[in-house]
């Protein structure tokens, strides 16, 4: 499903250069549960951004579902991102102007979905993330914990083929965190491939597989059985 | 873009415009300000130009002068004809009139002198026109009390007058009835036969019209004429008639050509051509002047536009990031250029109509709505929003994804 080889994404920052993916290779299969650890300016919303079809790499080969990324038109990126990617942010990135419901409609109007199923679709999505009530609140009348769930339903309404999460549970509590794994398990079940950002050792383990990455560059990539955190 | 992008971009843009309306506004205003400059201008260059073609119309329909003196590009305005010498004969005049009905209408001989006027203890000062009969068809000026004088006035050399509006308000107590009465003129007594109409003009309407023969007889002692008026049959023989009639009169004047002429001919068409090319060019004056402001107004959607899309850059990334194409931003960024301008247009129209009717009810200005400028002030801010708009929205569709999310 996703073949990465020999990868590098560089920052030119004045004179020095910043290799915030270095020589990376990863393979992820369809179906995957693939947690991705890592210190903080490892690189590894950088590798989600390029996974995402959002960034592409300074140099080195990314395959996805057997197509060369590099050689896609803006507009057919911009369908692979609404069609087959859900992509929850660290920073979440709603807008700030329309309300939880409307956030979770963006990518379902550039689907070309109609205005009513469109909004069914979302309510029904946000009740998933357990978000009844707080549907037609803005974002800045929101938790954290509960903007982030708005972020993971946005990901999840067009019903991507991968779901890029980066840091999903970052701003929730364990029980909440424990309810979005489940989610995750279950989504895993229907045959979404995951691919998971986390700090939290107990976060990453849930995974089947657990990748760790240091400067840019893959450190370890075991079974979550096999892992030693 | 289908329909259903172009609705979700309506939607959007309506959003948006909401959500920021003393912005929006003032975007719009420009547009509007525009849009009723364009209008109200091209309504009051238009009334103007029409009300100038009014008051041609009332010298009299199909007009050629003949007037005394040396050509020097002849003109309709009445010119003061009381300081010329007389140089057109009655063979001149019979010539003339041979020519009715077929090649002219008609023909009115005209001589005039100042005068003084008095009626029992008034006195007022005026300007005395001998003429004939033909004279109230050719120049359009009519008597509307009374009657002018008659056939036999005119035969019999008697002492009838008609006086203009001015005159009756001279020399009368309002409501007095003149017909009949017995008046002055340098010292020699006329019978008013009635009052000519208002014309507006100060010297039309202090005229007082008597019989030609009467006026070569107690007036002037000359038997010629100062000018002749002459109604052509239409419009289209004007200028052909103009010649004919200059090379009939050099012959029966025995001169060899119009250098030496001692008469000329004014015509009404070169008045009306110089008055309609001064009026279009005033018109167009405006129409430029409003389309400039248009222009400003399109400016102004630019730069709010611009300023809207760096607002926006994270937007346009999160928009972007989720599946918006290219053409989904610029329709959207556009469609909200468009709206704001084509919102400004129509309540520019409102505006500009409103002021244009305004200033001819309350102002007492000419003012003509025409529905072209309407369509064209429109269709232009149309233009202004896609044109204007374009920029904006095209830098917005071509930003990249990642580095939109990332703007702060
Ligand atoms: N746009 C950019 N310009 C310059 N350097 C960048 C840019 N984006 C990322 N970097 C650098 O690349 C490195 C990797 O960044 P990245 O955001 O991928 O880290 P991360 O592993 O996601 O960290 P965290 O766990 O804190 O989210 C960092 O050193 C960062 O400073
Ligand atoms: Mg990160």
């Amino acid at each position: 499903m996703i073949k990465i080889e020999n990868l590098s994404r560089h920052y030119q920052m004045g004179p020095t250069t910043v290799k915030a993916i270095d020589d990376l290779s990863l393979k992820i299969s369809a179906g995957e549960f693939v947690s991705i650890v890592g210190p903080s300016g490892s690189g590894k919303s950088t590798l989600m951004n390029i996974i995402g079809c959002l960034d592409s790499p300074s140099s080195g080969k990314y395959t996805l579902a057997g197509e060369e990324v590099a050689g896609l038109s803006r507009d057919r990126l911009a369908e692979i991102r609404n069609k087959y990617i859900g992509f929850v942010f660290q920073s979440f990135n709603l807008l700030g102007r329309e309300s939880a419901v409307e956030n979770v409609e963006l990518p379902l109007i550039y689907a070309g979905i109609p205005p009513k199923e469109r909004r069914e679709r979302a309510m029904e999505i946000l009740k998933r993330v357990e978000l009844q009530g707080r549907e037609f609140h803005q974002p800045n009348e929101l938790s954290g914990g509960q903007r982030q769930r708005v972020a993971i339903a946005r990901a999840l309404a067009v019903n991507p083929k991968i779901l890029l999460a980066d840091e999903p549970t970052g701003a929730l509590d364990t029980k909440t965190g424990e309810q979005i794994m489940e989610l995750f398990r279950e989504l895993q079940s229907e045959g979404v491939t995951l691919i998971m950002v986390t700090h939290d050792p107990d976060v990453a383990a849930q995974a089947k597989r657990v990748v760790q990455v240091r400067d840019g560059k893959i450190v370890v990539d075991l079974p979550v059985g096999e892992w030693i955190r | 873009m289908t329909t259903f992008k172009f609705t979700e971009s309506v939607k959007m843009s309506f959003r948006s415009i909401a959500s920021n309306k003393r912005r929006s506004f003032l975007t719009a205003l420009g547009v509007m300000i525009g849009v009723a400059a364009v209008i109200t201008l091209v309504a009051l260059g238009n009334g103007t130009q029409k009300s100038v073609e009014q008051s041609l119309e009332s010298l009299g329909s199909n007009l050629l002068i003949l007037y005394s003196g040396q050509p020097k590009g002849g003109s309709l305005v009445r010119r003061n004809t009381t300081n010329i010498q007389p140089s057109l004969t009655g063979e001149d005049l019979e010539f003339l009139e041979s020519l009715i009905p077929e090649i002219i209408r008609s023909a009115a001989p005209e001589s005039s002198s100042s005068g003084q006027i008095k009626y029992s203890n008034k006195n007022t000062a005026g300007t005395i026109i001998g003429t004939n009969l033909s004279y109230p068809e050719v120049r359009n000026f009519h008597p509307v009390y009374g009657s002018f004088f008659s056939e036999n006035d005119l035969a019999a050399r008697k002492p009838s007058a008609v006086i203009g509006a001015q005159i009756y308000r001279d020399l009368f107590i309002d409501g007095e009835d003149p017909v009949g009465q017995k008046i002055r003129i340098n010292g020699v007594s006329f019978v008013v036969t009635g009052i000519m109409e208002e014309k507006g003009s100060s010297t039309s309407d202090s005229s007082i019209f008597i019989p030609i023969s009467t006026f070569q007889k107690y007036i002037s002692g000359s038997s010629m004429y100062a000018l002749i008026n002459i109604q052509a049959v239409d419009l289209d023989s004007m200028r052909e008639l103009q010649t004919y009639i200059e090379n009939e009169i050099l012959r029966l004047h025995k001169l060899p050509n119009m250098d030496a002429a001692d008469f000329y001919v004014a015509n009404q068409l070169d008045l009306l051509n110089t008055l309609q090319g001064v009026t279009s060019t005033f018109t167009l004056l405006l129409g430029s002047i409003a389309a400039i402001s248009l222009i400003v107004g399109g400016i102004g959607i630019m730069n709010i536009m611009l300023v809207a899309v760096t607002e926006r850059t994270r937007e346009i990334g999160i928009r972007m990031a989720l599946g918006a194409k290219s053409s989904d931003i610029l329709s959207q960024f556009l469609t909200e250029a468009i709206i704001l301008s084509v919102g400004g247009g129509l309540i520019g129209i409102f505006l500009g109509v409103t002021t244009a009717i305004g200033a001819n009810k309350f102002g007492g200005m000419a003012s003509a709505i025409s529905g072209e400028s309407i369509i064209l002030a429109f269709g232009f801010s149309v233009v202004t929003g896609l044109f204007f708009g374009g920029y904006p929205a095209y830098q917005a569709s071509k930003l990249d994804p990642i580095e939109a999310l990332r703007y702060e």
